[in-house]
Parts: C-alpha cells; sequence; structure tokens
C-alpha cells in the first residue's frame, strides 16, 4: 500500500505541471486576486508585462497583460493604452470603453487566458468584471518575403512562403481568389499547439481524402510540430520507404497550382514550407517552371530529368556490374581501354566507386552547411582532389571519375531535395547487389524498386499512377508537358470531384 | 456482398495479368520446338491454337458468370458441396504451384546458363525469390499494377527484334504448307503450352471491376499473346533456316547474336536480364493465386503467412534440390498434360455438369 502510493505519487509529479488541466474556475471580480493568480501561474516569466491603469471612460481600475516578446509594441502603445487612459467618450460600445484593435475576444476562464497570453494575445483585465478580453495585438518578429532558397525558379514568382502561418494562407489565397478555397484549422501537439491548416478547394477536392488527411492530423499525439517534415513523417502511409510521400514546397504559387489540381495544401505555423499531398512519383519530376516554358521545351526538360533519375540510380552500379561481372557484353578493343585505365588502380571496382562516392556525398553535405564564402572552397578542393590529383596518383581510374561526375550532374537535376535524397540512398543498394550479382543483381534491384514503388501510396491514392494503375489521360503531364490549352482536364491521380479546369483556350481558325 | 471489392483490378490490369502468364519463360524455345514438329508452317499452328485458346477461355468465362461473386472454389462449392470445392482448391493450388515452381526453375537455369555461370542456382533462386516476395505480399491490385508496368517498360522490346530483319530471307516462310496439314495439326498440342495460364481467370474473375467486359478482355489478351507469339515466331523463321532453328535451345535469346554495336558486344546478355521481368510475370502471380488458393482452404482472409511459409520452403529446398535442364524439360513436358487437362477439359467438362445441373433442377423446381 505504502509502496503503491509513494509510486502513485512519483508518477503523478513526474507528470509536467503544464499539461495538467489548470484550474478551470471562472475568474474573479478582484483585479488584484486575479493578478496574483495569474503570477502564480507563470512564475519564472520576466517577459510578462502587467500594466495598471484607470480607464478614463468609465472609471474602473484594469490591467493589461502580454507577453513581450509576441506583442507589436506600437498597436499597445498607440491603439490600446492611448485610447483607454487618456480618451473621454460616452462609453455605450459593446463593452464599455473603446479600444482601436481589429479583434476583441471576450474569455471566460483562464486555460483560454493562459493560452490567449502564449499565443501572443494582451489580456485586459477590468476590475469587477468577471470577464477579460484577448486584445488581437499580436506581432512576433518575423522574416520578410524572400525568394525561396531550395527551389529556386527561373520565371515564377519571388516570394517564397515564410514563418507565419496566417501569412502563408495569405500568400495562397492572393493566387485563388475563390470562395470555394476552404481552410481547416487544426491544433496538434500538447505542448506547444501547433496550428495546422489545411487549404483545399471544396467543389475540386475528393473528400474520402480530406478525412483521412484530417483523420491522420487529429490522431496526432505529439509535443509540438517543429517543421512541417516532422508532419510529414508523422502522417505518411509508409515511413520505412525512402521515397518521399508527400511534396514539401516553399513556394505559394507551385502550392496555390496544386491547390487547383484538386490537392490538398497543409500549412503548419511556425514553418517555412508547405506539405502538398496526395502526390504519386511523377510529381516530384514537375516542376513550377514547366508551366511557364514553352511546352516543347518543358517536356524535353522532363525527359531530361527523368533519364537523369535512371541515370543516377543505375550508372555506377552498371559500371561496376560491366567492369566485374558481365564483361563479356563490351566490345574487347574498349575492354581493353577500359583496362588500361583500370591497370594500375589497387581497388576493385565496387570499392573504387564507393569511395568516390562517398567522398562525393560528403562534399555535397560540407557545402551544405558551410557559410557560402567557405563553401566554395569545397569545390574548388573537391574539384582538384577528385578531378586530378586521385587519378594522377593512381588510386581511381579516369572512367570511374566520369561516372561518378556523371552521376552527380544527374542528381542535381531532379527538382525536389526529398527525391534526391532517396536516389541517393537507392544508388548504394544497386551498387552492392552490382558488386554481388552483375547485371542480375540489378534487374532484382530494379524488380524490387518497382515492387515497392507501386504498392506505395500517398493518402490512400496509388503512388505510381498514372502508370500502374494506367491513366492515360494523365500522360499529358508526365513524360511530356502537352500544350494547357490541351489539358483541359484537372488530373485523374488526385481524385478530383470536379475535372474540368478549363474551357477552349486555342485560338480558332488562323489565330487572329 | 461483394466479397473482393477491396482489392479490384481493372480490364486493362486483368489483360495484362493474363498475358503476362501466358507470355513467360516458355516463349524463348517456343519458335525452335514448332520449327521441330511443323517447319515453317509453324506459324499457323500458333494461330489455330489461339482459336481453340480463344474457345477454352470463353467457357472459363461462361462458367464464372453462373456465380460471378466468388471464384471457382465458390461455385463448385455451391454446386457440388463443399469438400469438392476442397479438393477443386487443393487441385489448383498444387498447379499453380508447380507453374510458378516450373517457371522460377526454368528462369533460375536461364539466369545461370547465361548471366552468372559462377554463381549457384540456389543463390540465384534465393534473389529472384526477394521481389517475388515484395510483390505477392501486396495483394492482387499490386500485382495488376506490376503488370502493367512491366508490360510498359518492355514495349521497346518488339522494336530491337526488327533489327535482325535486315538479313532476313523471307523465302523460307514459303510454300505453305510443304508438307500439308498434318505437321502442322501434331504442332497445335505444343502451342498451347505457350497459351496455358487463362485458367487463372477462376480465380481473377470475381475481381474484375468490370465484369460485363470479361470476355471481351479475355479476347483481347489472347490475341496479345498470339501476336507476340507470331511476331516473334516469323522473325526466328525468316532468320535461321528451318534446320538451323533446331540447333538452339533458345532461338529467341541467340538471334540478338546479330545486333551489335560498336559499344555493347552481346546484347543477348543484356536481354536476358531484362527478361526476367517479363519471366516474373509467370511466377510471381501464380504464387500469389496459390497462396490464395490455400488461405480460401482455411477460410483465412489473409495471404500472406502462407507466403511466407511457402517462400520459406522454396528457399530452403533449393539447397537440397534444384531440376537440371533435362528435369525441367521433363517437368515441362508434365507441365502441358496437366495443363491441357485443367484449363481446356475440365472447363467443357464443367459447364456442361453445371447445363446439365440447371436443366434438371429447374424442371425439379417446376
Amino acid at each position: 500500500m505504502l509502496f503503491s502510493n509513494w509510486f502513485g505519487r512519483k508518477k503523478y509529479r513526474s507528470v509536467p505541471e503544464q499539461i495538467n488541466q489548470p484550474p478551470s474556475d471562472t475568474i474573479s471580480a478582484s483585479l488584484a486576486q486575479n493578478i496574483t493568480y495569474l503570477h502564480s501561474q507563470f512564475c519564472q516569466t520576466p517577459d510578462l508585462v502587467v500594466r495598471h491603469f484607470m480607464i478614463k471612460q468609465s472609471g474602473d481600475q484594469a490591467a493589461l497583460v502580454y507577453l513581450s516578446g509576441l506583442i507589436d509594441k506600437n498597436a499597445i502603445n498607440n491603439n490600446v493604452l492611448r485610447p483607454l487612459q487618456f480618451e473621454t467618450g460616452s462609453g455605450n460600445s459593446e463593452y464599455g470603453f473603446t479600444i482601436n484593435v481589429g479583434q476583441i475576444n471576450p474569455l471566460l476562464s483562464w486555460p483560454q487566458i493562459e493560452s490567449a497570453i502564449l499565443h501572443g494575445s494582451s489580456i485586459l483585465f477590468v476590475g469587477g468584471r468577471t470577464e477579460v478580453y484577448a486584445l488581437g495585438t499580436q506581432g512576433w518578429p518575423q522574416r520578410a518575403i524572400e525568394d525561396p532558397q531550395i527551389e529556386a525558379s527561373l520565371k515564377g514568382a519571388h516570394q517564397g512562403f515564410v514563418e507565419t502561418g496566417s501569412q502563408n494562407i495569405a500568400l495562397i489565397r492572393r493566387y485563388i481568389q475563390n470562395r470555394e478555397l476552404k481552410i481547416i484549422e487544426l491544433t496538434v501537439g500538447r505542448r506547444g499547439n501547433s496550428l495546422v491548416s489545411i487549404l483545399y478547394l471544396a467543389d475540386v477536392a475528393h473528400p474520402e481524402v480530406l478525412k483521412e488527411l484530417q483523420d491522420r492530423i487529429q490522431q496526432l499525439d505529439v509535443d509540438v510540430i517543429i517543421n512541417t517534415g516532422e508532419l510529414a513523417e508523422l502522417i505518411e502511409d509508409n515511413p520505412f520507404s525512402p521515397f518521399p510521400q508527400f511534396i514539401t514546397t516553399e513556394r505559394p504559387d507551385a502550392a496555390a497550382s496544386q491547390i487547383l489540381q484538386g490537392r490538398f495544401a497543409v500549412v503548419v505555423d511556425r514553418s517555412p514550407s508547405v506539405l502538398i499531398a496526395p502526390v504519386a512519383f511523377m510529381s516530384f519530376f514537375q516542376n513550377i517552371d514547366d508551366y511557364s516554358t514553352r511546352w516543347s521545351i518543358a517536356t524535353f526538360i522532363r525527359l531530361l530529368r527523368i533519364l537523369a533519375f535512371f541515370v543516377a540510380v543505375f550508372l555506377p552500379a552498371f559500371y561496376i556490374a560491366v567492369i566485374s561481372f558481365n564483361f563479356e557484353i563490351i566490345p574487347v578493343k574498349l575492354l581493353l581501354t577500359i583496362g588500361e585505365f583500370r591497370g594500375r588502380v589497387p581497388f576493385p571496382p565496387f570499392v573504387e566507386a564507393i569511395l568516390m562516392e562517398v567522398t562525393l556525398e560528403m562534399m555535397r553535405e560540407a557545402g551544405v552547411r558551410l557559410p557560402a564564402p567557405v563553401g566554395q572552397t569545397v569545390g574548388i578542393v573537391g574539384g582538384i582532389v577528385i578531378g586530378q590529383a586521385i587519378v594522377q596518383a593512381g588510386l581511381i581510374s579516369n572512367i570511374m571519375v566520369i561516372v561518378v561526375a556523371f552521376t552527380a550532374i544527374a542528381s542535381f537535376i531532379l527538382p525536389n531535395y526529398d527525391m534526391v535524397a532517396a536516389v541517393r540512398l537507392i544508388r548504394f543498394g544497386m551498387m552492392i547487389a552490382a558488386s554481388m550479382f552483375g547485371i542480375v543483381g540489378i534487374i532484382i534491384g530494379l524488380m524490387t524498386m518497382i515492387g515497392h514503388l507501386i504498392a506505395l501510396e500517398s493518402l490512400g491514392t496509388p503512388y505510381s499512377t498514372p502508370f500502374a494503375p494506367v491513366r492515360f489521360a494523365d500522360w499529358k503531364d508526365t513524360f511530356v508537358r502537352l500544350p494547357l490549352w490541351k489539358m483541359g482536364k484537372r488530373p485523374l491521380g488526385t481524385r478530383a470531384t470536379q475535372s474540368q479546369r478549363q474551357g477552349s483556350n486555342r485560338p480558332k481558325g488562323d489565330g487572329k | 456482398m461483394k466479397k473482393y471489392a477491396y482489392n479490384e483490378i481493372t480490364s486493362m490490369q486483368y489483360i495484362f495479368l493474363n498475358s503476362g502468364i501466358q507470355v513467360s519463360v516458355f516463349f524463348l524455345a517456343m519458335p525452335g520446338k514448332l520449327a521441330e514438329k511443323a517447319g515453317t508452317d509453324g506459324w499457323i499452328a500458333l494461330i489455330i491454337g489461339w482459336a481453340i485458346t480463344v474457345a477454352a477461355s470463353l467457357i472459363v468465362i461462361q462458367v464464372m458468370k453462373k456465380h460471378p461473386e466468388g471464384t471457382l472454389f465458390d461455385l463448385i462449392a455451391r454446386y457440388l458441396g463443399k469438400w469438392a470445392g476442397r479438393v477443386a482448391a487443393i487441385f489448383f493450388a498444387l498447379y499453380l504451384f508447380y507453374y510458378a515452381y516450373t517457371g522460377l526453375v526454368e528462369a533460375v537455369l536461364l539466369t545461370k546458363a547465361w548471366l552468372l555461370p559462377q554463381t549457384s542456382a540456389s543463390t540465384v533462386m534465393l534473389l529472384l525469390l526477394i521481389p517475388t516476395y515484395v510483390i505477392a505480399r501486396n495483394g492482387l491490385r499490386v500485382l495488376g499494377r506490376y503488370a502493367e508496368l512491366v508490360y510498359m517498360i518492355s514495349l521497346w522490346i518488339p522494336f530491337v527484334y526488327l533489327f535482325p530483319l535486315k538479313d532476313a530471307h523471307w523465302l523460307n516462310m514459303v510454300p505453305l504448307l510443304k508438307e500439308g496439314w498434318k505437321p502442322v495439326f501434331s504442332a497445335v498440342p505444343t502451342t498451347f503450352f505457350s497459351y496455358i495460364g487463362f485458367a487463372t481467370t477462376f480465380i481473377l474473375y470475381p475481381f474484375l471491376k468490370n465484369k460485363q467486359k470479361a470476355s471481351s478482355a479475355i479476347l483481347i489478351s489472347d490475341t496479345l499473346t498470339m501476336l507476340g507469339y507470331l511476331f516473334i515466331t516469323v522473325i526466328c523463321f525468316v532468320y535461321y533456316s528451318p534446320d538451323e532453328i533446331q540447333k538452339y535451345n533458345e532461338p529467341v535469346v541467340n538471334i540478338l547474336e546479330a545486333i551489335e554495336f560498336n559499344f555493347v558486344e552481346r546484347m543477348e546478355v543484356l536481354f536476358i536480364a531484362f527478361f526476367l521481368l517479363i519471366f516474373s510475370l509467370a511466377w510471381i502471380p501464380t504464387i500469389y493465386m496459390g497462396v490464395f488458393c490455400t488461405s480460401w482452404l482455411l477460410g483465412k482472409q489473409d495471404h500472406r503467412n502462407h507466403l511466407r511459409i511457402l517462400w520459406l520452403i522454396t528457399a530452403l529446398s533449393t539447397f537440397f534440390f534444384i531440376p537440371t535442364f533435362n528435369q525441367n524439360d521433363r517437368m515441362n513436358d508434365f507441365l502441358i498434360q496437366i495443363g491441357i487437362g485443367i484449363e481446356y477439359v475440365f472447363p467443357g467438362c464443367l459447364l456442361v455438369y453445371l447445363w446439365v445441373q440447371d436443366r434438371f433442377q429447374w424442371g425439379k423446381r417446376l
């Protein structure tokens, strides 16, 4: 009994107090009592400001409470304190005083007050009243809207998402001025209350997919969501796959274009990227620029990307297979040339390839992490070491350098960072398979990869569409990017309920 | 209530699945065997075989129409009793496993002979079993997607086979019917070998999304198979002389030796590797369906445990025994015999029986 008590108490103590239900008792009419209670709740919070003053209109004692970093100082000084303290007036407004802020919410319980303070509202306590007022004076440190860093675009807008959810939604709304653009707000997290908003076109997007997405987000039980990537990992269909099952974009134009196709955008407050779902494998080969360049050129670039995917995954593996296993397929002359270069190299092809690939990955990672001026040095050092010295030293053959360089260039072409990461990982798997079983190993790897890809789903929609299951109508925007006036329908892969996207825009006759 | 609604396949997936099971490892040897029996008139036998196959497949569809919501075993269980259904399920499971195993062994032997002479057959078998498991565990819908995808990425192959045509001797084909119809007819049973597999419709039918189109789908799929065979056979016939073709075990592969580029010397090696994708359509769906039969037998919804057990048995057994080429040939001969029984004779008998039964009961009810 004693032990169980002891254990029980310990367990109880280990739960942080913030998570405990705060006293849901109503607010006292005494101002002093309220402020004392507030101080007891927010102890060791030096940035909590409590400002006492008298409301001139009614003569009531009042206190304004806020967290100094999360509010807009100008708004507090000019729009709240000044009118309350100095303005005389009839005082016949709804609350008995006039304030020049847009949003006033009367609150009746302590938990509401607490969450409002933490979200950057300022709270007005008025003596003698059991209701308090949350004033919309939010204003936290913000970054300016800048050009997106990772997803550069030549012709697209130079606006990227920032770290404020409402701003990001506004950026998307600028593209879709339609009342069918609906927003579902959900709060996730026990400790942080991350605000997650799902944006979609109500008359286009499929309700089942929406329900699935909403369910998954609502069922999350986490402390707080720091970044969109976390959310993606927590709600994706197959967490063991190397392939990304959602797109995270930092471009409002890309997000808007996806919403218009019938997909969903998930905006996570405090994160500068937006989640797009459901997506297919081929979505990762599309880029917003494709739609603003001429269609024939966009098609060419698409084909180039798909070729690049295969090169990036299979080229080093194929080289290893051909050199160490199936050399009979190379003509003798070519074999002799390769042998000439490889003669001095002490390593087997697999070790040679792994050595080079790992070096390259390291350089790449170093280039990303280092500040830009130093980052360039990595390129120069790598270029000289890999391109010249290592071959002259006889450690690596010329052809291996060509193969690795070609592979690296190919993987840089792919427009989506997550997909590139997957490609890098799979490449190593293929290299191992090729070093053990030659071309058969590669084919087995290919079969396994295909088997995995066709079984993957993104929010319950097949990942490998429009190839398996075949949807010929969607092919217009996969390998090729047909002229925009040919794409009158929304892609089937999104399961849009309203498929017509546009009317006939093709100039008729001889185009006059 | 639809029992199998969660796992529906489209008509297109059905066409490719069926055709994929038919066009399997066996097509490599087909032209040689045809030439052996019927000379250069072998292609006529292919067309006759196709006609018979179409008739038999339509019979299968007719049988399944009697009980469209269930598989063959549900149907037999309904008409002939529970135990008859179970016996049918056991027979079908055995047949499908045997079909899959024969294809798998043939693929292993070919891979070993052409690509990996140094590696042991059991290792190759294990290698092939990896993607088999990855794909088969996900059920029929994914299998359908796999069949579609494999077909799509193999579309370039026929164009490569046009290369050897520059050395073709079209005169090999004439005169038609050099020795009359007799050799042609004698080759017809050989062609059945290339068409068997359509009996999987007995199991696939309830999964079809669009059952009204089942007849046309199977017609398209049989025709697709026939056209593929015809294409490859005619090319082999015009490229090789009638005597020469019989010297090769796999003329379909050897013919690629004619293609040579400055950068690739032996195209056929690359091809055999790529063909593994197509071959896999012969054993992955059949293994799945075999496992489906045993799961049905035990009344289980989830086939994965059975698949794992079968996978382990196959993997372990290869360490102790793997057939040689000659044994595999004999396995093939046996397969064609039971194949003719199960796929051509049995559906006809079943249809007649069902018809009689319906008539009889109809009379009784009056």
